[in-house]
């Protein structure tokens, strides 16, 4: 009998136990389903076409829902038009529908929230953002260094994590020196910028040989071509925004 | 004197008795501990099961192991399983992956003179631009904090009173960003940022 009571006792706290374990570990994990509620309180008119780039992002790893409510809620707590909410989130959805890494476009996006810089001042900052690193994910490419698939074992090959740190540092390298007033057309004083970024970073966030190898591969009439392309882009979208 | 001879009388039987028996002593507690492990039940898994059921203490002891160990394990693999599968809302994480290469985690001291300050607070692309209050517990207007940062580069600037402040004297480089300044700190490089 007392053996009985003892055993029935030990079930019930395994039970327990388990129930709470898997419980807190699942509601911890912030969700596509938060995210999409989130938007909803924003109110936009192509909430479904961001909330699907959204997901893409989640699936390929390119942002976590948690940073993305955090996104979301932040620009919600923002006094700001719809449309000037909605087209920073369409410029990081774009990012994302093309496989780039979203995280760095939240933080300049949250880093102007908390500066309380207008919103449209934030748009055309992440648009350029956007902008740099798909044109230097296609300098890499057109440079021979590639994303890795499965069995792909050259040096020239990389690891989806390790092509994004370069892509990331070498965009977010430009878009500072274009931030500061930097001179788009000084091929040199760009390398040399985006040479600065990775020599600080080599060995510490991105390994040694695909510092080495970039470098080697990139030149600065490649970085000016990089940034002439993004400027002439962004004219064009300006130009016919205000026809 | 009498009493003293007995007691040597005494001594002699016993070291006699000693050495004689002696060679049977050597090993005598090895010999006992083989004896009673030879002589005791070999115990398979099913009575070690039912020795679990037991309501001893020892068994109760080792019911509340094995909840434990189970439990563990179950989060463990909970824990691994929500981490790797997109039906738990994981996927694949490359901005985990990245921060995994870094766990180490330099604390990193930020220090902001400001006599007279109500509040300082730093702000940075390590806590999504969100304030993370510095102290002055002495009072002599020396404000700081100090804050664990996986090796990286790292943008902030210090909010005095509500008032940006990008321009740190301890920074690496500064940055122009939204018309303002940024402080930089690369973490993780030899001898720098911690």
């Amino acid at each position: 009998m007392k053996a009985r009571f003892w055993k029935t006792c030990s079930l019930g706290v395994l039970g327990v136990v388990l129930l709470l374990g898997y419980s807190g570990v699942i509601l911890a994990e912030t969700t596509a389903a938060d995210v999409e509620q989130a938007l909803q309180a924003l109110s936009l008119s192509q909430s479904e076409k961001i909330l699907e780039a959204f997901k893409i992002g989640f699936v390929q790893g390119n942002l976590l829902p948690e940073e993305t409510l955090r996104l979301v809620t932040r620009l919600t707590a923002v006094e700001g038009s719809p449309a000037e909410k909605e087209a920073i989130l369409l410029a990081i959805a774009s990012a994302l529908m093309d496989s780039l890494p979203g995280k760095t476009l939240v933080d300049k996006t949250l880093e102007g929230l908390s500066r309380g810089v207008p919103l449209s001042q934030i748009g055309r900052q992440v648009s350029i953002r956007v902008r740099l690193l798909v044109e230097v994910r296609d300098l890499l490419y057109s440079k021979g260094v590639f994303v890795a698939t499965e069995g792909q074992a050259a040096s020239s090959f990389l690891l989806p994590v390790r092509f994004d740190l370069l892509v990331i540092h070498i965009a977010d390298a430009l878009g500072e020196y274009l931030e500061g007033w930097g001179s788009p057309l000084d091929g040199f004083l760009l390398e040399e910028v985006v040479h600065l970024r990775l020599s600080k970073l080599k060995g510490v966030v991105i390994p040694v040989e695909d510092v080495e190898l970039v470098l080697a591969r990139i030149g600065p009439a490649d970085l000016a071509r990089v940034v002439r392309e993004v400027l002439d882009q962004l004219s064009e979208r300006t130009t016919s925004l205000s026809e | 004197m009498r009493g003293d001879n007995l007691e040597e009388a005494l001594k002699d039987v016993l070291r006699h008795e000693v050495s004689v028996k002696a060679p049977h002593l050597e090993g005598l507690e090895e010999r006992i501990v083989a004896e009673l492990e030879g002589r005791l039940p070999k115990r398979g898994l099913v009575e070690t099961l039912k020795q679990l059921g037991a309501p001893t203490r020892g068994a109760r002891l080792g019911q509340l192991a094995v909840i434990g160990a189970t439990a563990v394990v179950f989060l463990l693999v909970g824990t691994f399983l929500v981490g790797r599968a997109p039906f738990l809302g994981g996927g694949p994480n490359k901005t985990a992956t990245m921060s995994a290469v870094a766990e180490s985690g330099n604390a990193v001291l930020f220090l902001m003179p400001a006599p007279g300050a109500q509040s300082v607070t730093v702000v940075g692309n390590f806590n999504d631009w969100e304030a993370t209050p510095l102290s002055d517990d002495d009072g002599d207007g020396i404000w700081t904090a100090s804050i664990p940062l996986s090796p990286g580069r790292y943008e902030y600037a210090f909010v005095v009173d509500g008032r940006w402040w990008g321009q740190d004297p301890l920074a690496d480089e500064y940055v122009r960003s939204f018309g303002d300044f940024s402080s930089v700190r690369y973490v993780g490089r030899a001898g720098e940022g911690a």
